[in-house]
């Protein structure tokens, strides 16, 4: 179970990076092409964990992958509001 | 290496409780189910961080792994039907 | 053509009706013979030679149009055009003179519209209020 929601989890991710690519696209808004980028970031990070397993110690580091993704969001954020178009 | 687990999921965390909370209000302001299912991707990625956080530092010893995934999987439904039918 | 002829209500018809520039094509090509009896495969023949879009795409947008109350159907799946009001005549009508006058901005209004969505939720995580 905890396998097929792993994989289907990553899936989604990677469905809705792509959705904000075709949205990057179409606006050119550089917060879309964050999106994407984070969600592919995330998930990579949810195929990762599976890979190298819950009990791998190494699967701390993976999680690195999360955060950045979020990080790039807040970024992204940040972006929007401090540059004046 | 403690308190970088601590910091960074923490950040995490925080950040995707702010975009919930932006598009909660985004959603308040304009009427748009698009920025509502949004929103309530965020609410579900939001517990997934906040779950990821109590895991990897206040409960080391519980695995909550399965909840996680439930939470994040919602999220992730959310933002797909938003996408799909709210967009255009 | 001046700005003001961009109502509000031809926007909305826009966001509704014409989804992207092929499809104000196909229904200005349509409204053009009112008298005309269409069968989608031959319209879209029509078109297809000058924009290339497919049968599929015009059974698509023929779909939007007569949910909209553009075209009225008759026997054997043919339809024709027969806007159900005159506010709808008048948009169709605004439209042919947009595209012929100010194709630049009216094709630049359609995607600007199509994206309006897309775009709220950009600017959701812009922290200040316009």
């Amino acid at each position: 179970m905890i396998e097929f929601m792993s994989g289907a989890l990553t899936m989604g991710f990677l469905v809705a990076s792509l959705f904000f690519f075709r949205f990057w696209k179409r606006t050119s808004d550089r917060l879309f092409l964050a999106f994407a980028v984070a969600f592919a970031l995330l998930a990579l990070n949810q195929a990762l964990a599976q890979w190298v397993g819950a009990a791998d110690e190494r699967v701390g580091y993976t999680y690195l992958l999360r955060v950045l993704g979020f990080a790039l969001i807040l970024v992204a954020i940040l972006d929007k509001n401090l540059s004046r178009r | 290496m403690a308190t970088v687990t601590f910091v960074l999921s923490l950040l995490a965390a925080l950040t995707s409780l702010g975009c919930m909370v932006l598009l909660f209000r985004a959603y308040w302001n304009s009427g748009l189910k698009l920025l509502l299912w949004s929103a309530l991707c965020f609410v579900c990625l939001s517990a997934n961080n906040v779950l990821l956080f109590l895991d990897l530092v206040v409960f080391p010893d519980i695995d909550f792994r399965p909840y996680r995934l439930v939470a994040a999987l919602a999220g992730v439904l959310f933002l797909l039907y938003a996408f799909i039918w709210e967009a255009e | 053509m001046l700005d003001a002829d961009f109502s509000d209500d031809f926007c909305r018809f826009i966001q509704t009706t014409i989804p992207d520039v092929d499809a104000a094509e196909l229904l200005l090509a349509v409204s053009a013979q009112p008298e005309v009896w269409w069968e989608p495969a031959q319209l879209g023949g029509k078109v297809r030679l000058a924009r290339g879009i497919t049968d599929v795409e015009a059974a698509r947008y023929f779909e939007t149009f007569q949910n909209r109350g553009l075209l009225a159907t008759g026997p054997d799946r043919r339809f024709r055009y027969r806007p159900k009001s005159e506010e709808l005549a008048a948009h169709v009508r605004t439209l042919a003179t947009a595209y012929n006058e100010r194709p630049v901005t009216l094709i630049r209004m359609i995607y600007a519209l199509r994206d309006a969505k897309i775009r709220s939720f950009a600017d959701a995580f812009k922290l200040r209020r316009r």
